[in-house]
């Protein structure tokens, strides 16, 4: 094809009239002619063809998005695959952002005494063992926390996920002012999460509030009604999977050669696919008095995050939270809001009348929607020493707010209701008893993993 | 905008439709229009320097020629030149003069705190000042005027070849605009043809050779020499096919409207010298460079000394006319220098009086188009590195390949270590093929067969294309790596 531009390049008044010769007297009726264009024009037969292909594939279900085969390569991912492929229900649901899965995780690490590979671990085993100190009842948690999850990524997880059979008794949603006001973030659909969940759903009733580019909202009914971009994601992952296989096979990889982790990659290549998490990437350690973490000064970061307020965002995720708790209430979980601490240096960043704007709305919302409200942000017993950074608990200030979390759970009738509604259901909330092996943990002594856990030993990590 | 962008796949059909239904003495106002939107989703400011340009140049270019006399000729035609290319250096090269300046006086112990400059470049600035200057001296040699200003606004701004070329030449041009052209098929076809080959080669070739560019590039260290010159050979299929995707496009979408605008590649990795990799390589700035640089300094008409100054002048301010870079002038000082050297080669072996033998011969031919190849690898390196001192790093260590091949073994490649992303090891592949590609090409090149393939093979080409372009269209789109120019 290069040569058809090779052999015509010069270009003089006399080539111009030739080219733009008319190649029909015009005389032929326009049925003539469009049946005429459908057989002489290679466009035309190939976007026919290309139709034909994809309603081929819509109705073969190729690359039809389906929780039975989410990718795994992300926080979402693993996480929707562990909690679909979890036996037990989980009975208290931990929503919130890496402000909540951060302490809670860390807390583990330290409790259970053992590294934990993030790609896999999404239990609270100190919860667990702390409410069952305080009500004499066994929980089943699940961390459904990911990182920079917004109240519409929660909106759509409680929407996909949190019906029928693994609709928890209990979500405890960590929120913190990031939620509502992150400039960092163009859209609601912009998030991992989003883009994970969103799949495997419909959304378009939120499309204006999601995607309020006109851009992007084309490309997502686009998406809708033309499945080979719709499903885009799905082929060309399994297509590179596939390459990948041939090409390991072909090449396999050199005997004897110093392996290139994770950590080089992305070292080397910052800019790709940064949501992409594999096994044993992500770990949280167990932290003594000696090796506790530096602290990290992410303040430069977080004053990009809220220069301005907003208000467009604020208001969306402000709308998503009433409406997560509306379909929860509906549903038949009761929710717990968490105001998550952060530090002074972070709380400082924020403007005055937005943090007022934040602290006001999801306290007047709790209320509204019988959702119960825990301060721990208003509590006054978080210092500086408790952060791993300028807003993230670190593994010790995570216990101490899960102990102070078990303390107002235990104490909140609503809560205890919840739960005790599911036990008498049949739900597996079963009354304390402090000999049954593997189950009688207490946040004052610490005890053998659980059995999820104690197959995470016998993994290579 | 971009071309590999959904806002194009909108824009496009619609300027597209609307061009073939509106009569023909609106296709340019409307093609104008078109294509102020197009610069301007951009950044609308610009498009007022752009229209500011477009009317100073028109309005001071009959000066040109209603001046009677030469001398007035020439003033005139330095006015409008000069307009030009100050314009050009205050977007392009203020921040580079300053830095310049500053650090040249630091190496006199002056120590001058620079001013801050925030000055965002204009997209296609160079490519509309080149034309500009081309038009003008092109008067001044004699050629018409343009009469009207939309013709002439089209021709500056015409959208399919504003940001990156291909340089155009208005005589070329302008006539095309008054042909009362009527629709046909063949604009479609053959317009869609190029269109979706250009796509193919920026999105499925040259975004993923980036990945693996991006990471030599910046951390050269992490890599053997062996990997640097895996490295290298994708970056220069990175550029080629960026910058060939972005042309075929260009000419595809014009296409559309049934104008041509010239090519601007021609397999240049077959090239059996420098000289002929400048005949293959970006040929619409190459032969701008000709014409108005090279050729007005004297071009190759005068003793061998001033010949070469001339080249290497041309080839310096080529480089510099890239980017505002101390590596840039250091790639075009390279390849003129190159150029020198291979006028000089020739000339000896025709002293020796087998040249023409040589050049008959096969082996020779192919030993010349490996050797062309690694010495235009080579001008990459400097052409890609952020700066002069990763340049000099990566060329170091390209350097010790030829002791690390004497102990070669696969373990030494981390391009083979890295799995993810898998473009990684694929180069072994990937590469060679790309290189047979090439000679491939040039081979089917003058094949009927290839010229006009049957129907059939065309659809099905186009076919298997759009499915792989929507599959793996990627939700943001890089931009084009001649767009900064």
């Amino acid at each position: 094809m290069e040569a058809v531009g090779i052999a015509t390049t010069a270009s003089t008044d006399e080539v111009c009239r030739q080219w733009h010769a008319p190649d029909s007297d015009g005389r032929e009726p326009a049925w003539v002619l469009l049946v005429r264009a459908v057989l002489s024009s290679s466009t035309v037969v190939s976007l026919i063809a290309l139709l034909i292909i994809n309603n081929l594939a819509a109705s073969a279900d190729i690359g039809q998005p389906r929780f039975t085969n989410v990718s795994e390569q992300s926080w979402t991912g693993w996480t929707i695959k562990d909690f679909l492929s979890s036996q037990e229900r989980a009975n208290l649901l931990l929503l919130g952002s890496s402000l909540v899965l951060v302490p809670v995780a860390g807390a583990d690490a330290n409790f259970l005494k053992q590294r934990l590979d993030g790609t896999r671990h999404h239990r609270s085993f100190y919860l667990e063992a702390a409410l069952k100190a305080r009500t004499g009842y066994s929980v089943r948690t699940f961390n459904f926390a990911l990182p920079g999850q917004m109240p519409s990524d929660a909106y759509l997880i409680e929407d996909f996920l949190l019906d029928g059979k693994r609709r928890p008794d209990v979500i405890v949603y960590g929120l913190g002012p990031r939620d509502f006001m992150d400039n960092l973030l163009p859209s609601p659909a912009a998030t991992d999460p989003f883009r994970n969940l969103s799949r495997f759903g419909d959304i378009s009733r939120m499309l204006d509030r999601v995607m309020p580019d006109w851009f992007d909202q084309f490309s997502f009914n686009l998406g809708q009604s033309f499945c080979l971009y719709g499903r885009k994601g799905e082929l060309a992952d399994q297509a590179s999977q596939e390459f990948a296989r041939c090409l390991n096979r072909l090449l396999p990889r050199p005997k004897g050669a110093s392996q290139f982790s994770v950590f080089d990659r992305r070292r080397l290549l910052p800019g790709y696919r940064p949501e992409k998490l594999t096994k044993g990437e992500a770990y949280f350690r167990p932290t003594g008095i000696k090796e506790k973490p530096q602290f990290l000064n992410n303040v430069d970061e977080y004053r990009k995050r809220y220069r301005q307020v907003n208000w467009n965002t604020f208001m969306t995720q402000m709308q998503f939270l009433a409406e997560l708790l509306d379909m929860a209430r509906h549903r038949g979980s009761h929710v717990v809001i968490v105001s998550m601490p952060i530090s002074d240096i972070n709380r400082a960043l924020v403007q005055e009348y937005a943090w007022n704007a934040y602290r006001r709305s999801v306290r007047v919302l709790a209320a509204f929607k019988g959702a119960s409200y825990v301060d721990l942000e208003g509590s006054g017993q978080f210092h500086l020493s408790d952060f791993g950074d300028t807003v993230h608990l670190q593994a010790d200030g995570g216990k101490k707010m899960l102990d102070l979390l078990a303390d107002r759970l235990a104490g909140d009738h609503s809560v205890r209701l919840a739960l005790k509604i599911s036990a008498d259901m049949g739900g597996n909330l079963q009354p304390y008893s402090s000999g049954s092996p593997g189950q009688a943990v207490s946040p004052l002594k610490p005890a053998q993993p659980a059995a999820p856990l104690a197959c995470l030993r016998n993994q290579p990590l | 905008m971009l071309f590999n962008t959904l806002q194009y796949l909108v824009f496009l059909p619609t300027v597209f439709l609307l061009f073939w239904v509106v009569p023909h003495r609106l296709r340019v106002p409307l093609l104008l229009v078109a294509s102020y939107v197009f610069y301007m989703s951009w950044r609308p400011i610009y498009g007022l320097l752009i229209f500011g340009l477009t009317l100073g140049n028109f309005l001071l270019v009959p000066l040109i020629a209603r001046s009677a006399q030469v001398k007035h000729k020439k003033i005139w035609l330095g006015v409008v030149v000069a307009g030009n290319l100050i314009t050009l250096a205050v977007f392009k090269y203020a921040y580079f003069s300053v830095h310049s300046l500053k650090e040249g006086l630091s190496l006199f112990g002056v120590n001058w705190h620079e001013p801050h400059l925030h000055i965002i470049l204009p997209l296609g600035i160079s490519f509309f000042v080149f034309e500009f200057i081309h038009y003008a001296v092109e008067v001044y040699r004699g050629k018409p005027l343009v009469k009207s200003f939309p013709d002439f606004a089209l021709f500056a701004s015409f959208f399919p070849t504003q940001i990156a070329g291909p340089i155009k030449r208005y005589q070329d041009f302008i006539p095309q605009l008054s042909v009362p052209a009527r629709f046909k098929w063949q604009y479609l076809d053959e317009g869609m043809q190029l269109i979706l080959m250009g796509l193919f080669k920026k999105v499925i070739i040259a975004d993923n050779l980036a990945l693996v560019v991006q990471a030599g590039f910046t951390h050269p260290a992490n890599f053997s020499p062996l990997d640097l010159w895996l490295i290298t050979y994708a970056f220069a299929f990175q550029i080629f096919f960026d910058f060939a995707g972005y042309t075929d496009i260009a000419r595809g979408s014009a296409l559309l409207f049934g104008y041509k605008v010239p090519i601007n590649f021609n397999l240049p990795y077959i090239a059996a010298n420098v000289s002929d990799f400048w005949h293959r390589w970006h040929i619409s700035l190459s032969t701008w460079l000709r014409d108005y640089l090279f050729i007005p300094l004297g071009g190759s008409r005068c003793s061998q000394i001033f010949n070469y100054r001339n080249l290497f002048i041309t080839m310096t301010l080529g480089g510099l006319w890239h980017g505002a870079a101390m590596h840039f002038l250091a790639w075009g000082a390279y390849q003129g220098i190159l150029l020198i050297l291979h006028r000089e080669y020739t000339r000896l072996l025709e002293r020796l009086g087998i040249a023409s033998q040589l050049f008959k011969s096969k082996i020779y031919h192919a030993v010349s188009v490996v050797l062309t190849f690694h010495i235009v690898c080579i001008g990459w390196v400097l052409f890609r590195a952020e700066n002069l001192t990763i340049a000099g790093q990566m060329l170091q260590k390209l350097a010790q390949a030829p002791a690390a091949l004497l102990h070669f073994s696969a373990a030494q490649l981390a391009c083979l270590q890295i799995r993810d992303p898998i473009i990684f090891p694929a180069l072994v592949i990937i590469l060679p093929v790309l290189m047979i590609a090439q000679v491939v090409v040039n081979w089917l090149n003058d094949k009927p067969f290839y010229k006009s393939p049957p129907w059939a093979v065309q659809v099905g080409v186009m076919v298997a294309t759009m499915c792989l372009l929507t599959v793996f269209s990627p939700d943001t789109s890089p931009r084009f790596i001649y767009f900064q120019f």
